[in-house]
């Protein structure tokens, strides 16, 4: 119950924090567009703005992929181990993707205090850089939290998008 | 020994089903630490430095525009409009098949929506038209994989990112060898379907399909010929065509709601979501290769081995296409494209016709067993069992062959715009 209730509130904040990243993105991509075409001179700031909202929505669609079952997985070795294990391999690739998550997430927060302490600025922009930069770790720790998740209770786990192609064609296998 | 481990680990983490982030990320790490200076916050740095590019911009932006597209009525008008033009013409039913999937692609950007889209609302009708199944199960899954030439594509934005070349050239590139594959595949349409005939022109159903499909095809045209023109970047057409499709679907077509639209936005950033930290580490992993000079010495040993630009073209090619069989395409452009890239350029083959080549190798990946994308789609929409769906595709396959090598060693077809 709890797994689920905070794995519903983790998606829903993931979800929020990426929709409105992509109306910023759009936003001023295309008012840079126009802009232009009225004035004769772009925002200047556009894109580095657009780079930033790409982050947002980049980093946290980690976990919006992770929800859904989405991520990239090269397949050609799922059948070298025999099927009855694959209980077992499921709680595996879940824990493995979770430290790795979590690894990364505690290599970028190292490099994200280096930027703070150098006071490191945006050249286009002129504000500090950490606080964008700290969405990485951010997304890798709330990505790590919920494979982790995965681990202790895998019914949560989403199904991929090959095994609902699968189920839809009526398990027809490969 | 150091060396030898690394293909142990990885082959390893695939044996354990991890995703493409962890393997990609557990091998950047390890050539850091055993090969680099062992500072692992690198790739983080090395990341970052490469998801701070505004060209990167141009892939979520496409994506998005092609998403909404998709869910709204833009595969319907299409296919009136193709069916009303290619009425008289022998097989006219198959030929709208590929037309529309073309149109559809140039619009979507990606091949498994186009034969979602089409695919779904053309299979009945081929059927009950009277063309074979294994026709109209094969035309759909190839002319699927016309979305991944026709510009705007993402695996060409991709190759475009990994070895620094132009993505506006790569587009217009792409517009020859879309065309030489949809002509193939349409004369096989006509001469395997000469006997169908669905009816005469009607000049005022042309006229009505044309007037509810123009905004669609208006699409690519503003794309392309802003490109084309110098007038837009490939990432500012990217921001237009969003807005384009946002007006349209919403307020001309009406076809979609604003909810509708939230819903595609998180479809899009759960795409996004998949692609791109893989991305950002594959670029991570390309500045520690060339900082190392690897693709430098690989090119250099190879060049000893290889003495001619024909070889070296049908070696690649031959090593894609197993590729193509076994990784998606967007992982192996990210992982290959920094490491086949230079070996071709060395041998004096253009990096945008090299970037065609290779995205078109991939693209018979697509109906290839045992990934193929489109097999597995084409399973699930036509209720059909795999060997059925591999055997329908086989000759659209030996088209899509013949039109590899036709584009591989005739490169005007890809860069006469260019030039």
């Amino acid at each position: 119950m709890i797994i689920e209730k905070t794995l519903n509130l983790l998606n829903r904040f993931e979800k929020g924090i990426t929709f409105l990243a992509f109306a910023v993105l759009v936003c001023v991509m295309f008012a840079d567009v126009a802009i232009r075409e009225i004035t004769g001179t772009g925002l200047h700031w556009s894109r580095q703005i657009g780079v930033y909202a790409n982050l947002f929505v980049v980093m946290f669609g980690l976990g919006v992929a992770s929800s859904e079952g989405a991520h990239l997985r090269p397949k050609f070795a799922d059948h070298w181990l025999p099927e009855s294990w694959n209980p077992f391999l499921t709680r595996i690739q879940e824990a493995i993707m979770s430290l790795f998550c979590l690894l990364f997430a505690i290599v970028a927060f190292q490099v994200v205090v280096e930027t703070y302490n150098d006071a490191v600025q945006s050249i286009v922009l002129r504000v500090v850089v950490w606080p964008f930069q700290a969405v990485i770790p951010i997304a890798f720790l709330l990505t790590s939290i919920r494979h982790l998740f995965y681990t202790i209770d895998p019914s949560h786990r989403p199904s991929t998008e090959h095994e609902r192609v699968d189920e839809k064609s009526n398990g027809d296998d490969l | 020994m150091t060396a030898a481990l690394l293909p142990v680990i990885i082959i390893l983490l695939f044996v354990l089903r991890q995703n493409l982030i962890v393997v990609l990320g557990v091998a950047t790490a390890y050539a850091y630490w055993a090969f680099g200076d062992g500072v692992i916050g690198n790739i983080v740095v090395d990341a970052w430095d490469a998801a701070n590019k505004d060209i990167l911009l141009s892939i979520p932006l496409f994506i998005l525009a092609g998403n909404i597209m998709s869910r709204g009525g833009m595969a319907a008008r299409l296919i009136h409009l193709m069916k009303s033009l290619t009425a008289p013409i022998p097989g006219g039913l198959a030929i709208a098949t590929i037309l529309s999937c073309a149109a559809f692609a140039a619009v979507s950007g990606s091949g498994m929506v186009t034969l979602l889209a089409i695919g779904t609302l053309m299979y009945p009708a081929l059927i009950n038209a009277g063309y074979p199944k294994s026709f109209a199960i094969g035309s759909l899954c190839a002319a699927g994989t016309l979305g991944i030439v026709i510009p705007p594509s993402i695996p060409l934005i991709l190759y475009g990112i990994m070895t620094q070349t132009s993505i506006a050239d790569l587009f217009i590139a792409g517009i020859g060898p879309a065309l030489v594959l949809t002509f193939l595949m349409l004369s096989y349409a006509i001469i395997q379907n000469f006997g169908h005939r669905e009816g005469n022109w009607d000049f005022s159903y042309v006229l009505r399909s044309l007037k509810n499909g123009v905004w669609a095809l208006l699409m690519p045209i503003i794309i392309l010929g802003g490109i084309y023109t110098g007038y837009f970047t490939a990432t500012e057409s990217a921001a237009v065509a969003v807005v384009y499709s946002i007006i349209v679907e919403i307020f001309i077509h009406k076809e979609m709601k604003w909810d509708v639209l939230y819903e595609v936005i998180s479809e899009t950033t759960k795409l996004l979501g998949s692609l791109f930290p893989v991305l950002m580490i594959a670029l991570s992993l390309n500045v520690f290769l060339t900082y190392q000079e690897v693709p430098q010495n690989l090119v250099i040993w190879l060049s000893q081995r290889i003495d001619n630009p024909v070889s070296a073209l049908l070696g690649i090619n031959l090593f894609l296409l197993v590729i193509g069989c076994l990784v998606d395409i967007g992982s192996a452009i990210l992982i290959l494209a920094p490491m086949l890239g230079p070996i071709a350029f060395s041998q004096g083959i253009d990096p945008i016709h090299f970037g065609i080549i290779m995205v078109m190798n991939l693209e018979i990946g697509y109906l290839t067993p045992p990934l193929g994308l489109n097999i597995i789609i084409a399973m699930s929409i036509f209720k059909e069992k795999f060997w059925t769906v591999c055997k329908s595709t086989i000759p659209f396959l030996l088209i899509m062959l013949l039109g590899l090598m036709i584009v591989s060693f005739i490169p005007t077809i890809s860069l006469f715009l260019i030039k």
